[in-house]
């Protein structure tokens, strides 16, 4: 157990320390909301948006830039010719943790910049902040946990780029459908009971998908 | 492959063939009770519900195999997930057609619909979607182990968010189909002498399943015996 909570630590300073050197990833997250946004914004021009497709926009926009940002995180490794290193020295589960965590931190980071991003220039009006705040960070949970695996296993395939949208998003509708279906209710403001059930299929699915990605890694990170 | 399951799988084929056959024509003559709005087309009953069964059945049986893949690594496996999934799509597929045509004649009937959003069939849309994305998977890998490998991953993992596409969230949207909140549930609206063709219908579907699956997994592995052979004598042209 301290082996791997001292491999996990180890990864995921790993991956930050690179990330302060280079900031590669954070920037073009950053870049990639700010530009989807500005798109939305041409598109909409001046009608004001309702509450429903505030949220279906915020979501999008966040979806698509975490896929984009955090596909790189094991395709680097195998870039740099790291693998072998990290299969020899760290447990593959502290390897998945470790890159988990680094991805759950880059995807908060892309959730407040994208809400703050929406609050100053599309003029949203939060009704609930709790329950956005909880929405979010749930989100947060399900969506990298599930594209921390699925990188893992675009990193192996030949072609490593474009082929994770085409894995991630089926797995992720029903992560989708839950955070905006939440969000909404948050916007135009409501009781708790009756975001349950979507606070509950978060946790639910951010549960299946971490478990299921811990017990499946070892087969995805070794030949 | 030994003789006796030779035996076996030519027996089974010609029970499933002429089961399947009395299952059709039983479907379109065997009188039915007549409900208002559905009419004949409760005919539907007997076909759109079996295929969304034989599905289920193919995705579990990929599953599995997928499972013993990781599990004994003997590659074997990884052709029958493969040829399930595949044999199970082209059933997913024809469960969305038949759904779409009987939605048109009943729910939307008048309004020019095919396609309305209703959780369930935009669910099994997607989940169509994610074996498609398994097929892509497969066909980007050069060595046939780490395919079987990964591919068997993203099979499992796909499997275990399925839940949620399947049974979570379509409880918690409006739909039309039974059993959705308001709508009565599937065994309240069926007429009993329905049931004496539907059951059999399933059984059936899932048979025709089993035969057209065995088939593709035998041609597969003719093939490779066939390539193996090939390898060690190569064959003048």
């Amino acid at each position: 157990m301290r082996t791997w909570l001292h491999g996990t630590v180890a990864v995921f300073l790993k991956d930050f320390r690179l990330e302060l050197r280079n900031r590669y990833a954070i920037n073009m997250l950053l870049l990639f909301v700010l530009a989807s946004l500005f798109l939305v914004l041409f598109s909409v021009g001046q009608e004001t948006l309702s509450p429903p497709l505030m949220a279906a926009l915020l979501w999008i926009i966040i979806l698509f830039s975490t896929v984009v940002g955090l596909g790189r995180s094991f395709v680097s490794e195998e870039e740099q010719g790291t693998v072998l290193l990290l299969q020899l020295h760290v447990l593959p589960s502290s390897v998945y943790a470790g890159k988990l965590l680094f991805n759950l931190i880059l995807t908060l980071v892309v959730n407040l910049v994208t809400v703050l991003a929406f609050l100053l220039i599309l003029g949203m009006r939060v009704l609930r902040p709790d329950v956005l705040g909880l929405t979010l960070l749930l989100g947060a949970v399900g969506l990298a946990g599930a594209i921390t695996l699925l990188s893992a296993i675009i990193a192996r395939t030949v072609n490593r780029g474009p082929l994770l949208p085409v894995l991630a998003f089926p797995l992720l509708i029903p992560l989708l459908l839950s955070v905006i279906s939440a969000t909404r209710k948050a916007l135009t403001g409501t009781e708790w009971i009756s975001v349950a059930d979507d606070i509950l299929t978060l946790v639910g699915y951010a549960g299946v998908v971490i478990t299921a990605s811990f017990l499946l890694f070892d087969y995805v990170w070794k030949d | 492959m030994s003789g006796k399951t030779d035996r076996t799988y030519r027996f089974l084929r010609y029970v499933i063939a002429l089961w399947v056959t009395g299952v059709l024509l039983a479907g379109f003559l065997v009188d039915i009770p007549r409900i208002k709005l559905l009419e004949h087309t409760a005919r539907n009953l007997y076909f759109h519900v079996p295929m969304w069964f034989t599905m289920m059945v193919a995705f579990l049986v990929s599953a599995y195999h997928s499972a013993r893949l990781l599990a004994t690594g003997n590659m074997k496996h990884d052709i029958h997930a493969e040829e399930a999934a595949r044999v199970g799509a082209l059933f997913g597929i024809l469960g969305l057609v038949t759904g779409m045509i009987w939605a048109r004649f009943t729910w939307y009937l008048g309004t020019n619909l095919w396609w309305n959003f209703d959780p369930k069939q935009t669910m099994a849309a997607i989940q169509l979607l994610i074996y498609g994305a398994y097929f892509v998977l497969r066909s980007s890998f050069e060595d046939s182990r780490r395919r079987a490998r990964i591919a068997a991953v993203y099979n499992l993992f796909a499997a275990s968010t399925l839940p949620f596409l399947l049974f979570v969230i379509p409880r918690q949207m409006k739909s039309l189909h039974p059993g959705a909140e308001g709508n009565p549930a599937f065994d309240e609206i069926t007429a009993p002498e329905m049931r004496l063709v539907f059951y059999p219908a399933v059984l059936g579907f899932i048979g025709l399943f089993w035969w057209i699956y065995h088939q593709r997994v035998r041609l597969k592995e003719a093939e490779q015996t066939l390539q193996q052979c090939c390898q060690e004598q190569p064959v003048l042209p």
